[in-house]
């Protein structure tokens, strides 16, 4: 590493420099007035918002162009490259965390370990780690952001204190220690591969044309997609994801369903866009995207908990995630990104109802699949919304958004001619179906007749629409909100998210 | 003009979202007032839609520039027909259940969903854009699972939850491939313009590389045609969905499958089809005879019809596979004529079932002739239709689609056709007994017990509207061939005669 000093500009490090200010702040606040909790809430949403601004900037780069800094000033390379992939993924983490705080807020009174700054700060501080993922292009702030972003979470999930949360979170921390362990590996052999620290196309080329080298470098991704495949949760690295799923409590669920999704495609696709175009060895990519939605759906069909059932649709829908990986191509990371995202919008809108549920009928009902029957006549709002979600998922109008980003999946796969892995595809497109309208059917179908008591003393609303005795949270209800709103516009004009990745 | 065309998909799309809603949030539509609404918007959306086949408008706009999807919509002879058949039953779905019982606790979400089943169909036969025509296909499918697994005229919760789930997850493999077949032709051709495809007519495609496209896209739209031996939710779906369900299901979701075809298949990829028509009409042929057998003993009067559709899109597939152009017309016939057939079997029979309690063919009736004059023309006209008797409008699509396979175009393999055509001439001689097996058992005869009423009001004018179609389309096929003839001639590029 050159000894010069390296430019720093702090106004495009802004996406990463908010949340850890922001998360910084936060503890400074706490040591010095107690009790505080609404401030925190409001100081985290704010370096949220802020972070979310400062990518605008990004999302507007033309195909090539990026904003750089920590550039090393000889050979023009640069720490941190943010495109409009990058941004669009900074941005995404960033709005998906400003959410998981909305459902974290109400959750809070309850909370007697772990403070309200605690849980707020290690949510940002994940957060800067997935923003600053998605931008480096070095191996040591890759592998460092990666870290900042999982390791947090461990502590998320154990937070609660339930034996079930332990033992997720365990689960949780063993799948992130091996996981360190391959990505540093994979690190320490594209170094070997290429003699660079940097994840950049010319090293990779140069590997490329060595034959002595070029098996180190494919060695090299196949162990980062190993790496990634435990935080992304493909099969078979996927084990931890059910019982960290469902030990949590319910907006870290959904924080590792998002904010942890986007980071760890983000630090995929930083080494994925360094590989030129035509390389054979993604097939590893293929199998395991085919046998993660194959296996996901069918263990999603058995599940009879809510949150599981979402654990392992996480694990099929992250194999429709790296599916268009298989063909390397530019199409293909925006394809990834495109259906990433609308997949984090989607389940991000389920996961606000089912927290917003918890409120209203307890823990319980809100998490068993049962208890669904009905919800169409006691909560229509809740109920549609869940439903836009479901089959925004599942990839049938209405919607549309999950719809294109499956057509948007499938295109880098058919024009590579994988038909194999396409009808497998076609097939599990079907299994995710069965999943959701599982869920869904419940949803609408008329209530049983016969008058079901609250068994655990949970009240529950007697006359749908006039006199609810229980209401959700503000807060919860805004997640809602404003994820449904984001699923309905983008759904009537997908384009508004696909044009964010820069098409 | 574009804003004929925008307001005939705008209006069921925002009614039938209305509907839906209503009730979730705001105050909810009581039936009557849902019915009232459904007429009026399918009415104006019918005059639209006449308005823009006369006018025929183009819309072409950009929707997914980074996917190089674009909103295209246009009207031409071969989709003018489906189009003024889809606008035509939607209004005739709202009108029959005016005059029926109500329909459960949200009346309102079920005309909602034939709102959007409508808007569906109409966007699939206006799409000139493949992914825009995947994208309208899978439009249909949600609202339709709702009509069968909600308001499926089925007791039993079990049987409804398995009809409707085998309608969507069939539906949803065959359209997925389907979707993996446009993409690949997409790629190949280099565009998604289903004019421009036509016109390529496959040129630049290689021979194994059409097999490959149309091997999928056959498959994926067979699902839905349905062909044989893919045709195995149709029973149930059609059996369990609600009258208005199973009209809809039967007269216009199963031509998207065969219009994809003609659009999807055949005219673009000629070599690939040619290859595997002789293929594709073997199956056809097995789906005439197969569903004709079936007839022959089912007992349930509405699976007795789901199944003779079977056998009736069997005689569209043998004469799309003849790749000449009277195949094609033939096809296409067959499909309106099957649409209006069809139809007015569903409706007769969904009106018995609620009259009957069952539509189950070994108990005795009382004889429609007898008690129910109305009920009983309308029956004969509907089965004499459906056996293909000369002058009604079931007639020409099958005798036209044997002609045409009688002497196929000169890539197809004429002794493999011939023996098809005979038996399919089999096939047609079974659906003569089966129909005149459902006329002598609850047509003729003297029974006069149980009592029941006859047709009246909206059921009546339903059903003699159908009638009417029937016998002009039976005496002046040349309406409806004189519409599809250019661009039929143009698809399988022969000189008009």
């Amino acid at each position: 590493m050159s000894q010069a000093i390296v430019s720093v500009n702090a106004g495009i490090l802004l996406p990463v420099l908010a949340p850890a200010v922001g998360a910084a702040v936060v503890l400074v606040a706490d040591v010095a007035v107690q009790q505080l909790r609404r401030a925190h809430y409001v100081i985290a949403l704010a370096s949220l918002v802020v972070g979310a601004l400062a990518t605008i900037a990004g999302l507007s780069m033309v195909a090539g162009g990026a904003r750089r800094t920590l550039c090393l000033p000889g050979s023009g390379q640069c720490m941190y490259v943010a495109d409009s992939v990058a941004s669009t993924l900074q941005l995404a983490a960033l709005l998906a965390a400003a959410l998981t705080l909305l459902l974290t807020w109400p959750d809070d009174k309850k909370q007697s370990t772990g403070g309200t700054a605690v849980i707020v700060s290690l949510v940002l501080a994940a957060t800067a780690g997935a923003t600053a993922v998605a931008g480096a292009r070095d191996l040591g702030s890759w592998l460092v952001a990666l870290e900042l972003a999982t390791l947090p979470t461990v502590a998320l999930v154990a937070l609660r204190g339930a034996r079930s949360a332990i033992s997720g979170a365990i689960a949780l921390l063993t799948t992130a220690l091996v996981s360190f362990g391959l990505l540093a590996l994979s690190a320490a052999l594209w170094f070997t591969a290429t003699g660079s620290g940097f994840f950049t196309p010319a090293a990779a080329i140069t590997a490329i044309n060595d034959p002595a080298r070029r098996p180190i470098l494919v060695l090299a991704v196949v162990v980062v997609i190993a790496g990634i495949g435990f935080k992304l949760s493909l099969v078979p690295f996927h084990a931890w994801t059910p019982e960290a799923y469902d030990g949590a409590p319910l907006p870290i669920a959904a924080f590792l369903a998002g904010v942890s999704k986007i980071a760890a495609l983000a630090a995929l696709l930083v080494v994925i866009r360094a590989i030129p175009p035509g390389e054979p060895s993604l097939a590893a990519i293929a199998i395991v995207s085919a046998v993660s939605m194959t296996l996901g759906n069918i263990m999603a069909l058995r599940q009879d908990g809510v949150v599981r059932l979402l654990a392992w649709s996480t694990v099929a829908q992250a194999g429709w995630v790296v599916l268009p990986l298989a063909a390397v191509s530019t199409g293909a990371v925006h394809a990834s990104g495109a259906y990433l995202l609308a997949y984090v919008l989607a389940t991000l809108l389920v996961f606000a109802v089912v927290a917003a549920l918890v409120q209203i009928r307890g823990a319980a009902r809100a998490r068993d699949l049962q208890e669904y029957r009905g919800l169409l006549a006691d909560h229509p709002v809740l109920a549609s919304a869940l439903g836009l979600g479901l089959l925004s998922l599942a990839g049938l109008p209405p919607g549309f958004l999950g719809l294109v980003a499956k057509v948007a999946a499938l295109g880098p796969v058919v024009n590579s001619q994988l038909w194999l892995l396409a009808v497998i595809a076609a097939v599990n497109a079907v299994l995710g179906v069965a999943v959701y309208l599982r869920w869904l059917l419940m949803v609408v179908s008329t209530p049983d007749t016969s008058v079901q008591g609250s068994p655990d003393g949970v009240p529950e609303p007697v006359v749908h629409g006039a006199a609810l005795v229980v209401r959700a949270h503000p807060a919860t209800l805004a997640a809602v909100g404003f994820t449904g709103v984001a699923l309905v516009l983008t759904s009537l004009s997908p384009q508004l998210l696909l044009g964010l990745l820069g098409g | 003009m574009v804003i004929l065309l925008i307001g005939a998909m705008v209006i069921p799309a925002v009614t039938g979202t209305y509907l839906i809603l209503s009730g979730r949030g705001f105050r909810a539509v009581p039936e009557g007032a849902a019915n009232m609404l459904s007429l009026v918007a399918s009415v104006v959306t019918a005059a639209l839609v006449i308005a823009t086949v006369i006018a025929r408008p183009v819309l072409n706009q950009p929707w997914l520039t980074s996917l190089g999807v674009r909103l295209h919509f246009a009207v031409d002879g071969i989709s003018a027909p489906l189009l003024i058949l889809t606008a035509a039953l939607s209004v005739a779905v709202v009108v029959h259940a005016r005059s029926r019982p109500s329909h459960g606790a949200s009346p309102s979400t079920f005309y909602g969903c034939l709102q959007l089943v409508e808007l569906g169909a109409l966007a699939t036969f206006y799409a000139r854009d493949a992914v825009i025509f995947y994208v309208s296909f899978e439009i249909v499918l949600i609202p339709m699972w709702v009509l069968i697994a909600r308001y499926g005229d089925s007791h039993d919760l079990a049987a409804r939850r398995d009809a409707s789930g085998r309608f969507v997850l069939y539906t949803v493999l065959g359209s997925t491939l389907m979707l993996i077949g446009i993409l690949a032709l997409v790629q190949a051709s280099g565009t998604a313009d289903m004019d421009a495809l036509a016109v390529l007519h496959g040129a630049g495609l290689s021979r194994s590389t059409q097999i490959i496209i149309a091997a999928l896209l056959l498959v994926g739209m067979g699902i839905k045609v349905p062909v044989w031996p893919l045709h195995t939710w149709l029973p149930p779906a059609h059996t369990i969905a609600p009258t208005a369900g199973s009209v809809m299901l039967a007269a216009i979701l199963l031509k998207m499958g065969t219009y994809g075809i003609v659009r999807l298949v055949v005219a673009p990829l000629p070599i690939g089809f040619g290859a595997l028509s002789p293929a594709f009409a073997v199956v056809g042929v097995i789906g005439i005879i197969w569903g004709g057998l079936a007839c022959l003993v089912e007992n349930d009067l509405k699976r007795l019809i789901a199944y003779s559709s079977v056998a009736h899109m069997g005689f569209v597939v043998l004469g799309l596979s003849s790749g000449t152009t009277v195949g094609l017309q033939a096809a296409l016939f067959a499909n309106i004529a099957h649409g209006v057939v069809s139809a007015l079997l569903f409706f007769l029979v969904g009106g018995l079932k609620e009259r009957w309690g069952s539509a189950d063919l070994a108990t005795a009736r009382a004889a429609l002739r007898e008690i129910s004059p109305r009920l009983g023309i309308a029956l004969v006209v509907g089965f004499a239709a459906s056996l293909g008797l000369p002058g009604l409008v079931g007639f020409w699509g099958e005798f036209l689609a044997m002609y045409s396979a009688w002497s196929p175009a000169p890539d197809r393999p004429q002794g493999l056709m011939r023996v098809l055509v005979v038996m399919a001439v089999l096939g047609a001689g079974v659906a003569a007994a089966y129909s005149l097996r459902v006329l002598k058992l609850i047509w003729s005869g003297d029974r006069t017990t149980p009592a029941h009423e006859d047709a009246r009001g909206g059921e009546w004018s339903v059903l003699a509207v159908l009638v009417a179609a029937v016998l002009v389309l039976g005496v002046a096929p040349g309406l409806l061939l004189n519409s599809t003839f250019k661009e039929a001639a143009a698809i399988t590029m022969q000189v008009p005669r």
